[in-house]
């Protein structure tokens, strides 16, 4: 009993709607009179407003994807690209308004700020409207910051880094991003810095009919080392939304980047993300991805191993209900000597949700000794939902190791037998046994992350089963 | 009080239409320890699995009542929570819940009581040594990479710590060698009391040799076809099921 | 000249990853064929029917529609076999390219009846020097019951273009055995297409393929599964040497109703030099619950431990990786039952790795 209602509680956080206020809505549509408008409003340079329309011309150009999720539904001419909140950006909590506050406070944002994070971003609607950072980083030279600070304040490290990794041609919602982008963090670590505790980013979407476009630039210099962690929520309207971010990361030589995401975007939003990762010579990429939200996620973050023995590994899983369609995956190119990579994948699929798991693994011809395997696993909880895997695998030299794994199955009734013998009701062993096909994501993220993670899983099995 | 723990009468079971069980009767009372023996096939995993109403058998007819409640359609878990527990042949694995974390839940949900976790651990690392079990298995997932002995002793395990009014052992001695079988009657020794009451089901009798045991049942193609004490585990041991075919 | 579009996949991917199809440069679809009239016949044909195939060309996925209707308007050899034997019959088939030769376009249809129990050999082989051009399609129909084992054999020189659409319908507990031996052809494509439709059927293909100088091998392995307990197992096992490469796209699809199927898929290339490519597509699709599938793949060169040890037992290297290649076909191998056309492969595949 008592359980219950707490979950409904919890489901509830994610729910919060706040009054659709803003100090400025963008009108909906993309025009370049629109594009010049949101330049206007952030105030961009001259750089950073051309590329905004060069961006828009290449959107106009691409077609949308060929393939995964139909898309149709989304049409550009109802969504809002930029909302400004009522606020502006402030590095003390006690500044920020009451209502943002509240559902920043239920998501338990400045909480975890003050028992493990090194520092805090939040991001509600377009823009970011907090950001600060323990002293001692800043000491250290570390910059943490909102990305369109960042465009002013360290124009030369951001025009050097500034969609290179993910060029606006990569597909049509990158180069939409390009155009309208707003909000976001900036990271800069100095070479061989370690920050040892997670900086975190937040991700509030509130406006109904619009998208987020943040931009996310983290240059982790040479031997430095970084944790960074992004979450997404957003409340449930009856149109759709959409989330066009773009994530950059610079993982320069013999340094570490462990990128955590936990999405629970709400039920009617699109998830168009692209994330990549040039990573440097000896230097390791580390991923760690959990979807549960949205209507329909195509993400598939990439690592590009640029230096000799750079190293990625992603483990990811993806929990797909009804009304859901997740295509999410990765993408790994081995591009010199004696790199590696290593994936673990999982999905869970229940209650007429679709996971899909689609990647490309390539090992170019000067990629020698380079070794790659892959684990993927889905787990299908009824017979009305669907599972599909959908891995290309592209070997182009002989010195290589690679292993491809796949499986599908459902959960067995043995198994279910087994702990009901030792007390567990059905709904707890089915439960149990899920936990422990994600633990291996939840075990890398952080206490607290795995602990919401847990409680999703609990949410989104519950009246599933029976 | 009544004496009497597990009643058994006219089961008829069927496993994937066919007829396994045919008319089974068996009394089990607090502080005795029960031996089921019989020939591969003759329906002793279906007698263990049926009292614990796992629905891949079908019960077609007959009842089965346990401390004064009729259990027959009850679901695994109630049965289970009422204080039976089974031990299996195969024990199941289960990756991403560790052996004190999946402890810690089912003790909870047997005793509908919190388990205080410092307590909780010490007692399962003070059994674990007792059956001599590596203490690092407890945070390694459920049954994992176990080996087969190992397997079993986890069983054993779990019957200690669940501490049920019956233990049903489904061949839990099958397949382990002499030192791990002494292990494992060393289990139902500490396990073993005056309330509470032990039915081995098994095909050879090696585990009979360290244990004592109070009655012996001769199951042959789905009947019990001859009851008696310790000494009729002797005899089969020499003459094997030949005569009761 | 414009590209022939060929091959696609059942689900689309990326078009960046270069695999949802083939395009091929230089290859003519011949207008006017001449005969073809070099074909060997061996089967009891007391016990077997072989009459001319005149049904209409009717296929779920094929390679393409130009290659299709190829066939549907111009094929110069129509085979129908039909086999109502319940005593165990072979059927040998033997199409020779030669100088009068040089252009086949075959319809084949087998229809396996109930309850009966036939293997089928089919071999497509070219002498050296002829430029020779092979669209084919086979079409079996098992039956209740039938037990059926097919073997293709592609032995085609590296001039020529070898292009194969297959599609299978089995019925109710029928058993359907591939084993695939594709070795020729400057392009070999295949689209290979089972429609697993009754309870407890079961397909299993196997395939060995060998890619020489600038070969391009692209199969396109479609297995759906609808019949309740029904089963595919794909293996497929080949060797790139040179430049060649190959694109393997295996689809297993449980279809909505195909309770307690079980799909596996096997895929492992050994790349014989550093220029050879080897692109793979090993998909699972699924929208049943109760069903167990997997796949696997698996890409690399000979391990050195391994050559070394055959080599420290006097072999040279090139002898070491024959070796190794054959022991790697040798399961395969093993379900043709004919010594004397496993004899007849390993010599082939000797002579291609020479």
């Amino acid at each position: 009993m008592s359980k219950t209602k707490l979950d409904e509680i919890n489901r509830n956080i994610y729910n919060i709607k706040n009054k659709d206020e803003y100090d400025f809505k963008i009108k909906k549509g993309l025009t370049p009179e629109i594009i010049e408008e949101i330049s206007k409003q952030k105030d961009d340079p001259k750089w950073m407003r051309e590329f905004r329309l060069r961006a828009l011309e290449v959107y106009n150009k691409l077609e949308l994807p060929t393939w995964g999720p139909d898309l149709s539904e989304l049409d550009m001419n109802e969504i809002a690209t930029y909302v400004r909140p009522k606020t502006s950006l402030s590095t003390s909590w006690e500044d920020v308004p009451e209502d943002i506050k509240n559902t920043f406070d239920k998501l338990g944002i400045p909480e975890a700020e003050k028992e493990s994070l090194a520092g805090v971003g939040a991001q509600y609607d377009s823009e970011v409207v907090y950001h600060s950072m323990k002293e001692e980083l800043i000491k250290q030279g570390v910059i943490y910051t909102d990305m369109e600070s960042a465009v002013k304040k360290y124009p030369e490290l951001v025009k050097e880094h500034f969609m290179k990794c993910v060029p606006v041609h990569d597909h049509k919602f990158v180069a939409l991003h390009g155009a309208v982008w707003s909000g976001g963090s900036f990271v800069y670590v100095p070479k061989g810095v370690k920050v040892d505790i997670p900086l975190q980013s937040y991700f509030r979407l509130n406006s109904p009919e619009s998208g987020q476009f943040e931009h996310t630039l983290i240059i982790v210099d040479e031997g430095a080392s970084l944790h960074f962690i992004e979450g997404c929520s957003a409340p449930k309207y009856n149109k759709v939304n959409l989330h066009a971010g773009c994530v950059e990361l610079y993982v320069k030589d013999n340094a570490y980047l462990r990128y955590s995401t936990i999405e629970n975007w709400s039920k009617n939003m699109l998830n168009l993300n692209t994330k990549k990762a040039i990573v440097g010579k000896n230097a390791k990429m580390d991923w760690v991805s959990g979807s549960f939200g949205s209507k329909i996620s195509m993400l598939y973050p990439m690592s590009i191993l640029n230096g000799e023995g750079a190293k990625s590994e992603y483990t990811g899983i993806s929990f797909a209900g009804g009304g859901q369609n997740l295509d999410n995956g990765f993408k790994v190119i081995h591009n010199a000597k004696n790199t590696s990579s290593v994936v673990n994948a999982k999905s869970i699929s229940k209650n007429g949700g679709k996971c899909t798991y689609r990647s490309l693994v390539r090992i170019n011809e000067n990629a020698g000794g380079s070794k790659s395997s892959v684990s993927c696993e889905s787990l299908m909880l009824d017979d009305i939902s669907i599972s599909d895997t959908i891995p290309v695998n592209d070997i182009r030299t002989d010195d290589v190791e690679f292993s491809h794994e796949a499986s599908i199955g459902k959960i067995s009734d043995k198994t279910i037998f087994y702990l009901m013998s030792r007390g567990l009701s059905e709904e707890d062993a089915k439960a149990m046994i899920v936990r422990g096909f994600a633990y291996p994501i939840s075990k890398e993220l952080p206490v607290e992350y795995a602990v919401e993670m847990n409680n999703l899983i609990n949410l989104e099995l519950e009246g599933a089963i029976g | 009080m009544s004496n009497k723990l597990l009643e058994i009468k006219d089961l008829y079971v069927n496993a994937e239409e066919k007829e396994i069980l045919k008319g089974i009767n068996l009394n089990i009372n607090k502080g005795e320890i029960h031996v089921i023996m019989g020939p591969n096939g003759s329906g002793k995993t279906t007698t263990a699995n049926a009292i614990l109403n796992n629905p891949c058998y079908k019960k077609v007819n007959g009842s089965i009542t346990f401390d004064g409640k009729d259990i027959t359609n009850l679901k695994t878990d109630e049965i289970a929570r009422s204080g039976i527990f089974m031990s299996f042949q195969l024990p199941e694995e289960i990756p991403g819940v560790s052996v004190t974390n999946f402890l810690k839940y089912a003790k909870n949900k047997i005793t509908g009581k919190p388990v205080k976790i410092f307590e909780f651990k010490k007692e399962l690392a003070k059994s674990m040594e007792e059956l001599n079990m590596n203490p690092k298995n407890m945070e390694r997932s459920l049954n994992v990479g176990f080996s087969g002995g190992e397997k079993k002793k986890n069983e054993i395990l779990q019957m200690l710590v669940l501490n049920p009014k019956l233990a049903i052992l489904d061949e839990t001695d099958s397949g382990l060698d002499v030192d791990a079988i002494k292990t494992v009657s060393k289990g139902i020794e500490m396990f073993k009391n005056k309330n509470n009451a032990v039915l081995i089901i098994t095909h050879n009798t090696k585990i009979l040799h360290s244990l004592k045991v109070d009655y012996v049942h001769i199951l042959v193609n789905g009947k019990i076809v001859k009851t008696g004490k310790q000494d009729l585990a002797r005899e089969i041991e020499e003459n094997g099921y030949g005569e009761y075919k | 000249m414009e590209k022939l579009k060929l091959n696609e996949t059942p689900v689309r991917t990326s078009r960046n990853f270069n695999i949802n199809n083939i395009k091929l440069e230089n290859v003519v679809i011949p207008e006017r064929l001449g005969n073809f009239n070099h074909v060997t016949i061996k089967a009891e044909t007391s016990k077997i029917e072989i009459s001319n195939n005149t049904n209409p060309i009717d296929l779920t996925y094929g390679l393409g529609e130009e290659l299709t209707s190829q066939v549907a308007k111009q094929a110069n050899q129509k085979l129908k076999v039909k086999i109502d034997s319940k005593t165990n019959q072979e059927i040998q088939i033997g199409f020779q390219f030669d100088k009068e030769n040089t252009q086949l376009v075959d319809n084949i249809e087998i229809e396996a009846n109930e309850d009966t129990k036939s293997t089928i050999v089919i071999k497509y082989d070219s002498q050296k020097d002829v430029e020779a051009f092979h669209n084919g399609i086979l079409k079996v129909q098992a039956k209740k019951n039938s037990k059926l084992n097919v073997i293709l054999v592609n032995f085609m020189n590296l001039e020529s273009n070898h292009f194969l659409s297959i599609e299978n319908t089995l019925e109710e507990n029928a058993k359907v055995q591939y084993t695939i031996i594709d070795f020729g052809g400057k392009n070999s494509i295949t689209n290979y297409y089972s429609n697993i439709v009754g309870n407890s059927a079961d397909n299993r293909l196997n395939t060995i393929y060998l890619g020489n100088k600038d070969q391009l091998f692209d199969l396109n392995y479609i297995a759906e599964l609808r019949g309740e307990k029904s089963n595919i197992d794909m293996q497929v096992e080949g060797a790139l040497k040179d430049t060649a490469k190959k694109h393997f796209k295996g689809t297993i699809d449980f279809k909505k109703g195909c309770k307690k199927a079980t799909g596996n898929e096997a895929e492992n290339c050994m790349l014989l030099s550093d220029t050879a490519r080897s692109l793979a597509l090993p998909m699972l699709l699924c929208s049943e619950e109760e069903v167990e599938g997997n796949h696997s793949s698996s890409a690399g060169k000979v391990g050195d431990k391994e050559l070394f040890y055959i080599m420290s037992r006097g072999f040279t290297k090139k002898e070491a990786m024959k070796l190794m290649v054959k022991a790697k076909f040798n399961k395969i191998l093993e379900n043709i039952k004919s010594e004397e056309l496993r004899e007849q492969i390993l010599n082939e595949i000797d002579e291609r790795l020479n």
